[in-house]
């Protein structure tokens, strides 16, 4: 179990060296007349987290617009030196608690407390960001394994030793389109390809640790696909055991299950789900 | 003023928060997210408590800064503003509070303008809580499994007593009704006490007054707020993260106060008689500064009043208009039969600052004085309250089994291993990180107490 039965109090290195600030791109769409709803009715707002080398944008493109149109606020952030934020510069100095305190700050702007909604690296922030306040709900879509992303360097390092080499060397997860998508056509997903920037690469190797999370008092959903070729099956599973719940499998989609042909499946399981239990 | 013979409300096992400041939004908040009902009672218009600067009880003045930064000060799960600087206003401190209830929607569980007139014990460990409607006036009684008492120990002015004090013919205030430099403007001005307040109020006193007195009982170490371009608080914790022992830390810092200020007593201070960490820190940079340009003459204790004329212990005297006792406050329980609060002379003795010996549903948050930023810790005692009361709830014998391990540590305190002067500032002082310390054993005590009594 990689859990901690109380919470963690003591946080030294948040109180003896505090991020910096970094400038925020905080997409949203909220539909008309939410915000005059009351609030213990109204649908909870959703907060996108985007992963590695991915940003606010992925989730603009389908998600944030079709979860509007069925009536939830929807909120993306871009962590630091990823879509139109700042810190481009200092990405190579930036560390997981640095993108834990951007969500946490976009958090506190938000209306009411969020369904934290992370894809990969970003469902590992959210992880750490419900690890020190308490979401309404916790949505983990093909989550960067909890127990450290070794096995996935490893199966790296086997098929494509030159790009494990990049990574070693402090370079960006290289990030193919057959990695991230089973059914787009060519041009669109080299579009999306093209629009992939920069990781920091302390964080690629903070992701190769395992985490500890305490406690999380909110409902936990797992979401996987067996056809994701960048977090395994057996992954996923570690991740849905660590929260006692089973995961919901998503075949024929990729990794990327916001962006790929049939996004709508995995999208309509999250808002269900958000509906039936947060 | 209506009083009903009816029954109280009975609430069930809804719990009454005392008090909108910090301590009673945490403590709120928490019992919300801990799925425990609970009502909020604020007797002023507005939530904020101290720093809620129009209040009645607010002891805040205009210029009030924060003295500690906004890592530790900062409820954890709700970090202040990137936007806000390191050491916030008052102003700000309110606005942030403010955004803090509107986010967990604690409006709605609160009621303003109520104040809470009597908290009384009744069979089975609950509480009939009367509150009143300022407004109208009207009492109502409602019952309550559990109270949490977060009505601040900084309102209540402890006024001190010299000979001679009835006869001067100046003008006495008590920092309590300081609100603004307005008070000292083109007067002769002594401030008496060399708390954060008292310092304060001598560097305004010296920018507006026209002579400025500033007596203490003893020399102190005055902190700077930045010290080689870090908040010092940071760099103190930094020291703790690193495990570096008291003794050492001593060195450290009274070799970086002599680097940055300078010898204190060639700036006409006082040497302090007591280690460092020995008394609740100080945190101001100005307050030399003025001392070595002559706009503040330290004085040592005040030993009589005469007329117009105030004379030290030290044989000098100095005229003066008005005088700011910058003296402190003292903890008052006005709604409560105090010896409930297990009182040892004036002050109660808590068991982790928080469980009474004499009720297990009776519980204070807010009644400490870290040596640093305090709302990380109104964060975790709520935490504590209501992880307890949901125990309570759910599985009273492991709810039982830790609050007598709580009590049987009623006189543990929290020093970081220093030996604090003895003065009523210090009764609820703590070390910040050994109290947090305490407090994550104690949560996991309770979450282990639960499991145990499950299976």
């Amino acid at each position: 179990m990689i859990r901690r039965r109380s919470p963690k109090v003591m946080r030294l290195w948040d109180w003896s060296l505090p991020p910096t600030s970094a400038h925020r791109e905080v997409l949203s769409i909220v539909p008309e007349g939410w915000h005059d709803e009351p609030r213990a009715t109204r649908k909870p707002p959703l907060l996108f987290i985007h992963g590695l080398a991915h940003g606010a944008w992925c989730w603009r493109e389908h998600w944030m617009p079709a979860a509007a149109e069925r009536g939830f606020p929807t909120y993306a952030v871009s962590l630091r030196g990823h879509g139109d934020s700042g810190g481009r510069k200092r990405i190579g100095r930036t560390l997981l608690r640095h993108y834990v305190h951007d969500v946490m700050q976009t958090i506190t702007e938000l209306p009411q407390p969020p369904v934290l909604v992370g894809h990969s690296m970003g469902a590992l922030i959210a992880q750490l960001v419900a690890d020190r306040y308490q979401p309404r709900g916790l949505a983990l879509l093909t989550p960067a394994p909890i127990q450290g992303a070794a096995g996935i360097m490893l199966k790296l390092a086997r098929h494509r030793p030159l790009d494990a080499a990049k990574v070693v060397a402090g370079g960006t997860v290289p990030l193919r389109a057959e990695d991230l998508f089973t059914g787009l056509d060519e041009t669109t997903a080299a579009r999306y390809v093209d629009r992939l920037g920069r990781e920091s690469p302390w964080a690629q190797y903070e992701l190769l640790i395992p985490k500890k999370i305490g406690p999380v008092r909110a409902p936990v959903l797992v979401v996987g696909t067996p056809d994701d070729r960048v977090v395994d099956e057996a992954a996923v599973e570690v991740t849905a055991e660590t929260y006692g719940v089973d995961p919901v499998w998503i075949p024929g989609i990729g990794h990327d299950l916001m962006l790929d042909a049939g996004w709508e499946k995995p999208l309509s399981v999250v808002l269900d789900w958000v509906d039936d239990r947060c | 003023m209506t009083h009903s013979d009816t029954e109280p409300l009975d609430r069930g096992g809804a719990w009454a928060v005392i008090g909108a400041g910090p301590h009673g939004l945490s403590a709120l908040k928490a019992l919300l997210q801990a799925g425990i009902d609970a009502d909020g009672f604020e007797r002023d218009a507005d939530l904020g408590g101290n720093w809620n600067f129009h209040a009645e009880n607010s002891r805040v003045y205009e210029s009030t800064h924060l003295i500690s930064t906004k890592p530790f000060t900062q409820f954890p799960d709700f970090p202040m503003p990137d936007s806000y600087p390191d050491y916030p206003s008052h102003w700000q401190v309110h606005r942030y509070f403010r955004s803090y209830a509107e986010h967990f929607g604690l409006l709605d569980h609160l009621l303003l303008n109520t104040e809470v007139v009597r908290v009384v014990p009744v069979a089975g460990d609950r509480w009939d809580v009367t509150v009143r409607d300022r407004a109208t006036g009207d009492e109502r009684t409602m019952q309550y499994a559990g109270v949490v008492v977060a009505n601040g120990h900084n309102w209540w002015p402890k006024i001190p007593q010299y000979p001679g004090q009835d006869t001067f013919t100046g003008e006495i205030r008590h920092s309590a009704q300081y609100k603004s430099a307005d008070v000292v403007r083109g007067k002769r001005v002594l401030v008496v006490g060399a708390g954060n307040t008292g310092c304060d109020v001598a560097v305004e006193s010296a920018q507006n007054a026209k002579e400025t007195y500033h007596s203490t009982r003893r020399g102190y170490y005055y902190n700077p707020k930045y010290a080689f371009g870090r908040p010092s608080d940071q760099t103190a914790d930094l020291m703790l993260a690193m495990r570096i022992p008291l003794a050492v830390r001593r060195v450290m810092f009274k070799a970086t106060l002599r680097l940055t200020v300078g010898d204190f007593t060639k700036f006409g201070l006082r040497k302090p008689d007591h280690a460092f960490f020995e008394t609740h820190p100080i945190v101001n940079q100005q307050l030399v500064y003025y001392v070595g340009h002559g706009d503040i003459k330290p004085k040592p204790d005040i030993d009589r009043f005469d007329g117009a004329t105030v004379h030290f212990t030290d044989g000098t005297s100095a005229d003066v208009d008005t005088v700011v006792f910058c003296t402190g406050y003292l903890a008052k329980f006005p709604f409560l039969d105090e010896s409930l609060l297990n009182l040892e002379g004036d002050h109660p003795v808590l068991a982790r600052q928080i469980f009474t010996p004499a009720s297990p549903t009776l519980v204070v948050s807010g009644l400490i004085q870290p040596d640093s930023g305090q709302w990380t810790i109104a964060h975790w005692q709520g935490v504590l309250i209501a992880t307890y009361a949901a125990v309570q709830a759910t599985d009273p014998a492991a709810a039982e089994h830790f609050y007598d391990a709580m009590v049987g540590e009623v006189d543990v305190r929290f020093t970081g291993g220093t030996d604090y002067k003895d003065s009523t500032r210090h009764y609820y002082e703590i070390a910040h990180q050994e109290y947090l310390q305490a407090l994550e054993r104690d949560l996991e005590r309770l979450g282990d107490a639960a499991l145990v009594s499950a299976r």
